[in-house]
């Protein structure tokens, strides 16, 4: 009955329940924090070029790009099961053929709170194009700033942190001389 | 050493170890049985998954445990982690999705009766009425510096069909025990040895 063995069995199974326990207390907890911070987003410029890519040199095909300021607190998503920020800039757009497009055209990680005030003149980082391969007669774009939290353990959670007072058309290709 | 266990055995008899055998099984029975019944909850074929490489640190380092949904229906978006498998390469990936580009199809009005009656799932997302969204999407990881196009295997564009699941939750470390069971097959077959014979010799 008190074997070394029953013993250690005993001891274990009740550190791993009191861990789990634990574990899940502080998942749950995560969803006290409510903070919902809002930043502004702005846009310097958007240009279009045409141009070929890595993967298709033969092809022509238009690129966008974009600069862009971002000013946001985000410190108020810290709290103790904030592992990270995943912080992104997208553009959402419906182009000539009807086609949805939500790219992201530049990330961040933010690891720390002490970075998480973020005063950011920007350009995007991925490329973006369109699959007609052409931004002609696409409809004007939404450009937002969103979140992703990452907790040390539980529910990843996301949020919108910004976005363009209002529609933002493609401009003319410009031609490169 | 295993006297005692031996005497223990012999003690038990050959209805005892039979009983014991199937304790053993129904343990693994209904093991096998939540793992099912949660895939069927969560519309994937595999709800838990652990993290094999370091491409999304430092969000995810190996060994962490990811638990994932998939219901239908519902387009995935920009920022969304997802588990996908591409035809040829056996093993999933975990990476972030950079692209989303929703294609809007007029549907036939007999496909989506067809689909209705069949109570089918398919690759296929209804947006409105009469129209169906296919969905395209580009990954990258989010320690990796370019996007995933090299890794679809001549895929330009994964597709919904290739996605087993989106991470809804995270648990650290847990995982690194599977592990550490491939890296080292010898573990595996010492732990299940162990755990067989403590079944086997063990009585309530």
């Amino acid at each position: 009955m008190h074997s070394l063995y029953a013993r250690l069995n005993n001891f274990s199974a009740f550190l791993s329940s009191c861990l789990m326990g634990l574990l899940a207390a502080i998942a749950l907890s995560s969803f006290l924090f409510t903070a919902e911070p809002k930043g502004e987003l702005t846009l310097a410029s958007v240009k279009v070029f045409p141009g070929s890519s890595r993967r298709m040199p033969t092809v022509k095909q238009e690129f966008t790009f974009v600069n862009f300021n971002i000013s946001a607190d985000l410190t108020p998503l810290f709290h103790w099961n904030t592992k990270q920020l995943f912080v992104y800039l997208q553009a959402e757009y419906v182009d000539s053929k009807g086609v949805q497009n939500d790219v992201v055209l530049w990330d961040s990680i933010i690891r720390r709170k002490q970075d998480a005030v973020l005063n950011i003149a920007g350009r995007n980082k991925y490329v973006f194009r369109d699959l007609s391969r052409s931004f002609r007669n696409a409809q004007a774009a939404n450009y937002t700033l969103r979140y992703n939290l990452m907790p040390y353990v539980g529910v990843l959670t996301y949020g919108e942190a910004g976005r363009t007072s209002e529609p933002v058309p493609f401009p003319e290709p410009e031609t490169v001389s | 050493m295993f006297a005692e266990e031996l005497k223990a055995f012999r003690r038990l008899g050959v209805r005892g170890v039979l009983v014991q055998l199937l304790n053993f099984a129904s343990v693994i029975a209904s093991g096998l049985m939540m793992w099912k019944g949660l895939g069927l909850l969560t519309n994937t074929e595999s709800p838990i998954v652990v993290v094999l490489s370091g491409s999304m640190e430092p969000a995810f380092y190996r060994g962490d445990l990811l638990f994932l949904t998939n219901p239908p229906n519902v387009p995935y978006q920009t920022g969304d982690i997802t588990v996908y498998k591409v035809p040829g390469s056996p093993i999933p990936i975990v990476h972030r999705i950079l692209e989303t580009r929703g294609i809007v199809r007029n549907a036939p009005k007999s496909a989506i009766a067809q689909d209705v009656a069949d109570g089918q799932k398919s690759a296929v997302l209804r947006a409105v009425e009469g129209q169906e969204v296919e969905q395209l999407l580009l990954t990258k990881g989010d320690n990796n510096p370019i996007d995933d196009v090299d890794l679809y295997n001549g895929l330009d564009w994964l597709e919904r069909r290739h996605v087993v699941g989106k991470v809804r939750g995270f648990l650290p470390y847990i995982g690194y025990v599977t592990i550490a069971m491939n890296d080292h097959p010898n573990l595996k077959y010492l732990l299940l040895g162990v755990l067989g014979l403590f079944a086997l010799i063990q009585r309530e």
